[in-house]
């Protein structure tokens, strides 16, 4: 793997029982030439060595990465590469299907959570890890009631603040202004844009610590695509976001950091404008410049 | 790791602009280039032509170079329009746009090598209308030399684009200080002529500025050269010494 971590101990550190936790969560440093200034963040959740298996096939092969706290990761690579894969071990959602299995771990910070250890509740996780998909998924019910349903899972029952964390999770989501007065309106009167707005304000109600992000755009039109953008960008500010795409002009405009799988490993992992400007692996340049095929 | 499968899987590619799954990509990247080489060739031979006109003080030679600039200023705006339509329709990344952006920026160092290409040509004009040629045979040996040796290094600079290759433009950035040396042994000349001798002292200022345009051509060669060691590396050399230079 050609990667610019530099300090991928302190990602390794993150296993430790004995590392530190809370402010003096692992940090990663990402490698500078002479031109490049050196970036120190927080990790916010450690993959190692993960690798997962569907039976006897195994999808992903020893991934080591680095998630950034309160940065954009895009994961690009052709289709099959395992990149939906790779996303879905976040929230194990994998644990829906039968007869597959991890190895390895992703590990959460602060609390050095192992997101795929096989102690660990996948419904726990689920409650850290928010998850919007390809298409917009709205439950059958009214705009107030599809961000209020994770709170009221929750034991949420207070209507004012119900109300309260409503509208902060679809003022967060940049729809507030265009439901704010049809609030009681079916989830399925919206438009396609707003839709998978609405589903990304109600992934935000409940305070997820990373959201992932698949294809999130890739059923909407031009003017939606730039508004969940935009969005995304925004939404670093308070949380972390992990990101599958296909659009690869998607990857360079949104993410802070890119890495690039092919046949379920990762090939490199760099800031983005440094993917996209110059990669150091020829496959990383053959890909994103559709020499690929 | 995935080298090996991605080695079996990748092109290995005899032409570095080729290879996109997209062909007309291909095609405007190929026409870009070509373009941009075609010019570095148009503006080589107005150096020689332009020094050959000024050492031989040869007026038709000297419109030639004239008569040509209009073609180096189409290409300016050709290859740049060329450089600017790919960036806005394909969407380059990586080393493709490395190329449309270093290319642009070379049509400029090209134009302005074209530019010092002319003013020694109306200088060469003026020479084959009577003025005094003593200051131009005084330094004629460095003129002929600093005239080989920037249109080598143009030469060199664009077969560089030509082939993407980083190590010859390297060799070209560190020729620039043999071509300084030149320009500061031929102004010693110079001066001493000027105080031996103030009658023509008119035709000495032109010289020099002769000298110094061609000093200038080489510093577009380097820049051009940068430029190639940019494209085929992703390294910016800009503002940074040669190693192997002075």
């Amino acid at each position: 793997m050609e990667t610019a971590v530099a300090n991928e101990d302190a990602a390794r550190n993150a296993h430790n029982p004995a590392s530190p936790t809370g402010s003096q969560t692992p940090r990663v440093s990402i490698a500078v030439d002479d031109t490049r200034k050196v970036r120190t963040l927080h990790v916010k959740a450690a993959v190692d060595n993960l690798s997962f298996y569907y039976g006897q096939h195994r999808a992903l092969k020893n991934l080591t990465i680095p998630i950034a706290e309160r940065q954009v990761t895009a994961l690009i690579g052709p289709s099959g590469c395992g990149k939906s894969t790779f996303l879905r071990c976040f929230n194990r959602m994998h644990d829906l299907q039968p007869d597959t299995r991890y190895e390895g771990s992703i590990t959460l910070h602060p609390d050095d959570l192992n997101l795929v250890g096989p102690g660990v509740d996948p419904i726990e996780v689920r409650m850290r890890i928010g998850m919007v998909f390809q298409k917009p998924n709205p439950f059958p019910k009214s705009v107030f009631e599809n961000v209020a349903y994770g709170l009221r899972l929750r034991g949420m029952r207070n209507r004012a603040t119900l109300a309260e964390e409503v509208e902060k999770a679809l003022r967060g989501s940049a729809l507030w202004d265009e439901v704010k007065d049809r609030l009681q309106d079916s989830a399925l009167a919206l438009s396609g844009g707003q839709m998978q707005r609405l589903c990304i304000a109600r992934a935000l109600a409940t305070t997820p610590e990373i959201l992932l992000f698949d294809e999130p755009t890739s059923a909407l039109d031009p003017i939606a695509t730039a508004k969940i953008e935009e969005l995304i960008s925004t939404l670093r500010d308070q949380v972390t976001v992990l990101i599958v795409t296909h659009n690869m002009q998607q990857a360079a405009r949104v993410s802070d950091y890119t890495a690039f799988m092919y046949l379920g490993e990762l090939i490199e992992f760099d800031e983005a404008a440094k993917i996209f400007t110059n990669p150091a692996k020829k496959a990383t340049e053959d890909y994103i410049t559709g020499r690929y095929g | 790791m995935a080298e090996l499968a991605l080695g079996e899987r990748s092109f290995m590619l005899s032409d570095p602009m080729e290879g996109h799954t997209a062909k007309a990509f291909d095609g405007a990247l190929t026409e870009l280039r070509l373009h941009a080489v075609g010019m570095g060739g148009l503006v080589i031979d107005q150096v020689s032509t332009a020094v050959r006109a000024l050492l031989d003080a040869d007026a038709n030679l000297a419109q030639t170079v004239l008569a040509r600039e209009s073609q180096v200023n189409d290409l300016e705006r050709t290859v740049d329009r060329e450089a600017f339509e790919l960036i806005a329709l394909h969407q380059p990344v990586a080393g493709d746009l490395r190329m449309a952006t270093a290319v642009s920026r070379m049509t400029v160092e090209l134009e302005r090598a074209g530019d010092e290409s002319k003013k020694i040509a109306r200088f060469a004009g003026r020479m084959a209308g009577g003025e005094p040629q003593g200051p131009v045979r005084a330094v004629a040996r460095y003129l002929q030399h600093m005239a080989e040796l920037t249109t080598g290094m143009l030469r060199d600079a664009v077969r560089a684009l030509d082939e993407s290759n980083a190590d010859l433009a390297e060799r070209v950035r560190a020729r620039d200080s043999e071509l300084d040396a030149e320009f500061a042994a031929a102004l010693r000349q110079l001066m001493t002529l000027a105080m031996q001798d103030q009658r023509y002292l008119g035709v000495t200022i032109d010289t020099v500025f002769a000298l110094k345009g061609l000093e200038r051509i080489g510093d577009h060669a380097k820049n051009i050269a940068e430029q190639v060691v940019f494209i085929a590396s992703g390294r910016d050399m800009r503002h940074k010494k040669s190693q192997a230079g002075a």
